[in-house]
């Protein structure tokens, strides 16, 4: 009787739903997000809060609830009321996190209405200037001596260390992978000549590159990056097909009905198109991209299957 | 170097910069003196306002926050023995028993003053040294830092009060409470009892826990003071005398050493430096059993290196675009906010900007030492609070600053146990200050020695065949060969003490 009472419950609240939506939201929001204060999560998720609240006339406040590589976060939103006022910044690590947990306290896509990405950005392959003349080179010195030539990355389980994984899988590379604490550690190990390549985004790359200090040998997104067009792509060069950008977006618990979920995405579009979120994504290396539910859903799934193949491959414990 | 310094002067000096540059050392100093709210929630919270202001002033602020929480750090371990940065830890040591026996205000002067030297004498490297620093730096590999840490462990169990093999076994109980969370080599997860401790205990927790909740506690269960204690703060009690200030010179100068070449270094930063300051300290002292008890060297030391290490910790941050902790990263974010790419070409591209910021830490320290002398009065009248009425405040007020650095109130029940660890460790004679040195160093030297065996395929002769850490190999060496003579000669003196007394007071 109670489950049946249960089971009705939703279907009597999506009913109520059309009324309820028209004064949506009539209360403040919030964005919950996992990581620390002062991380680059924190920063887009208040400045999306701030431009958002303009559009939805309600406050939009952020939660910061850190821990496990933003999985605390996951499971406290995925069980969190479906009813719009909640909502969670994302990043890469999300499709990371379902591949690499053993277990998850919530279910990484279906316990997820997803909303639309905000930015997304490729990892560009770097060396010293001068080291290598090309990405070939460098996966043909890498396969020519086994275990040699060092990738430092910023973290076991990182998208940086399973992307360089992802070469020695895709390529006749077999890399040594050093974990560092973070990609400016790696990046400075790079410089020290402690590691020969480093895999990260271009806000760690970029600047010593235009100082001359690194070569970006190839960026690992499908197509060309249009702030960078002369960097070949890894699969144009040495491993068709292999497509790697990590992400940023809006994700809501499962089940919110598709009026409010519109709504949102409608300002998270709206926010996605003012000139200061804008230059913010782009600060951070990345292309302001908008998308609908499904093609996030697809973007995340896509990588979940990867990320799980590399992990199984490279021998990454899971946790 | 000079004229780009005058240059960077006259920049800092326009009014509307000078301004910000107020307010962030302000700023800081209130958000140190907050135990447990770091710097880190203070600039992460001021971020927005960047966007609303040009590059070279946001930089100057966001910094001005940074090594102003270093100076505020200090006063709350001095009055409350609430350390509110994890490298003030070491200024409770000394200041604590300090302020207990009436002569806050002497510690407050001697800890505003040293950290002023300090920020100085760090200044004065990021602005002749800059470029050699980072050359050094980028010689420090992973074998180097896992040697370095072995000397900073070998100096840990030196710090404690008591009797070696007390610290040494707070040492180990660090280490121990530093294995919690993610394995940093293979992201195993070890003592992960609960998801909120997968990134490890927060250091704030076990520092606010083992000092601050644990003083609470102790005092909880004293029988209160009949009455305030009689407080004199006369300006004449507060300024050392000369003879005191002879004294302080070589530890503030080697302090300052310490602390700058630390601050360099990225990722090892101002905690550790104040460590390390306070052990040499201690080791090269005549009297070395007058720390622990309100030794005013002993104080010295450590602020001038964690003054000198938050300036000098600009270093890799500014000639390299590499932040060396997570401050730093912020600080390189508000940077890239404002469409400035911090890295190797910034000096050349942007020479308002770097000499700017750099003049802008040597105004900023003189604001601080300016504000700070005067504040000493009011500070000290803190005390004549009643310490039971003031309790439920300090807890409050750990329990908000731990709050706020993770969000996460497993972390505030955590301090709450650390506290009462804390108080029974104090019962049982036990030293907090090893643990957290174990803490911070123990992971390093995992993390480093792990990765040095993974560069250089398990070959332990490295440590050796590369200069920089064949040096400190045999630093480390001559340290424990040391430690084990010293301990020796000490056994034999009182044993030799023990025999003439006997024969003296033997009858006949």
């Amino acid at each position: 009787m109670f489950k049946k009472l249960l089971t009705t419950l939703p279907l009597v609240a999506a009913l109520a739903m059309p009324a309820a939506a028209q004064e949506f939201p009539d209360r403040a929001l919030r964005i919950v997000h996992g990581f620390g204060p002062g991380g680059n999560a924190d920063t887009v998720s208040r400045i999306m809060a701030e431009q958002m609240s303009k559009g939805l006339g309600q406050p939009v406040v952020v939660e910061s609830r850190p821990g496990a590589g933003g999985t605390v976060a996951s499971g406290y939103v995925s069980n969190e009321d479906p009813d719009g006022y909640t909502m969670q910044l994302m990043v890469g690590g999300h499709a990371v996190a379902a591949a690499l947990y053993e277990s998850l306290p919530y279910e990484s896509v279906d316990g997820f209405t997803f909303i639309s990405t905000l930015g997304q950005f490729p990892f560009m392959v770097a060396t010293r200037a001068g080291e290598y003349d090309s990405i070939e080179a460098l996966i043909a010195a890498a396969a020519a001596a086994p275990g040699t030539i060092k990738i430092g990355h910023s973290g076991v389980g990182s998208t940086q260390h399973l992307t360089g994984e992802l070469l020695d899988l895709r390529t006749a590379a077999d890399f040594l992978h050093i974990p560092y604490k973070g990609g400016a550690a790696a990046s400075t190990a790079l410089m020290g000549g402690e590691v020969d390549v480093v895999i990260d985004t271009g806000t760690v790359i970029r600047p010593q590159s235009e100082a001359g200090v690194y070569d970006i040998l190839a960026i690992t997104s499908a197509e060309r990056w249009p702030d960078a067009p002369d960097v070949p792509t890894v699969s144009e060069t040495v491993a068709e097909g292999f497509a790697v950008v990590s992400w940023t977006g809006i994700g809501m618990p499962a089940g919110v009905p598709d009026e409010i979920a519109d709504r949102i995405r409608t300002e998270v579009h709206a926010a996605l198109a003012a000139p200061n979120v804008n230059k913010m994504i782009a600060s951070l290396g990345a292309k302001p991209s908008p998308s609908t539910g499904e093609e996030m859903t697809a973007l995340i799934e896509g990588q979940i299957s990867v990320w799980s193949e590399v992990i199984e491959s490279a021998g990454i414990d899971k946790r | 170097m000079l004229d780009q310094f005058i240059l960077g002067l006259s920049v800092v000096m326009q009014p509307n910069v000078l301004v910000y540059a107020f307010f962030g050392v302000f700023l800081g100093q209130l958000i140190g003196v907050l135990p447990g709210v770091g710097a880190i929630t203070a600039i992460s919270l001021l971020l927005p306002v960047t966007f609303y202001l040009d590059a070279t002033s946001s930089m100057i602020l966001l910094a001005g926050i940074y090594y102003g929480s270093q100076y505020g750090g200090s006063i709350a371990s001095i009055l409350l023995n609430l350390p509110g940065t994890p490298s003030s830890v070491v200024t409770c040591l000394e200041g604590y028993p300090l302020a207990q026996s009436n002569r806050a205000g002497l510690a407050l002067f001697v800890a505003a003053f040293s950290s002023f030297l300090g920020g100085m004498v760090g200044v004065a490297i990021l602005v002749l040294a800059a470029i050699p620093m980072t050359v050094i730096a980028l010689k420090f590999g992973a074998p180097e830092y896992a040697m370095l840490v072995i000397i900073g462990l070998l100096a840990a169990s030196m710090i404690g009060a008591g009797s070696q093999i007390r610290s040494l076994a707070m040492v180990v109980l660090g280490i121990a409470l530093g294995l919690v969370g993610a394995d940093a080599t293979t992201g195993y997860y070890r003592f992960v009892a609960m998801p909120e401790l997968a990134d490890g205990i927060s250091l704030v927790s076990l520092a606010m826990g083992l000092f601050g909740v644990s003083e609470v506690i102790r005092h909880a269960s004293r029988r209160p003071a009949r009455g305030a204690p009689p407080l004199s703060v006369n300006m004449r009690d507060v300024i050392p005398t000369r003879a005191q200030a002879k004294s302080l010179i070589f530890p503030i100068m080697r302090g300052s050493s310490i602390g700058s070449f630390f601050g360099a270094l990225p990722g090892t930063g101002a905690a550790i430096a104040s460590f390390m300051a306070y052990a040499l300290e201690k080791r090269f002292s005549r009297n070395p059993e007058k720390f622990g008890k309100g030794h005013l060297p002993g104080l010295a030391a450590p602020e001038s290196a964690n003054n000198a290490a938050s300036q000098t910790g600009f270093i890799p941050t500014l000639t390299l675009g590499v932040p060396g902790d997570a401050v730093m990263a912020l600080i390189i974010g508000a940077l890239i906010l404002n469409g400035i790419i911090p890295g190797p070409r910034l000096i050349v591209d942007q020479p308002e900007l770097f000499w700017g910021v750099i003049a802008s830490f040597f105004v900023g320290n003189i604001i601080l030492l300016l504000i700070n002398i005067p504040l000493i009065k009011i500070w000290v009248l803190l005390l004549r609070i009643p310490y039971q009425k003031l309790y439920p405040m300090i807890l409050l007020m750990i329990c908000v600053g731990v709050y706020s650095h993770r969000t996460s109130v497993t972390d505030v029940l955590l301090t709450l146990a650390f506290g009462v660890l804390g108080y029974l460790m104090k019962n049982y004679r036990f030293e907090p200050a090893p643990v957290l040195l174990g803490f911070v160093l123990g992971p390093l030297l995992e993390d480093n020695f792990r990765r040095t065996m993974l560069l250089y395929g398990g070959d332990f002769t490295i440590f050796g065949t590369r200069p920089i850490s064949a040096i400190l190999s045999i630093c480390s060496v001559i340290l424990i060969v040391w430690a084990i003579w010293s301990g020796l000669s000490q056994r034999r003196k009182t044993a030799r003490d023990t025999m003439k007394r006997n024969t003296l007071t033997s009858p006949r």
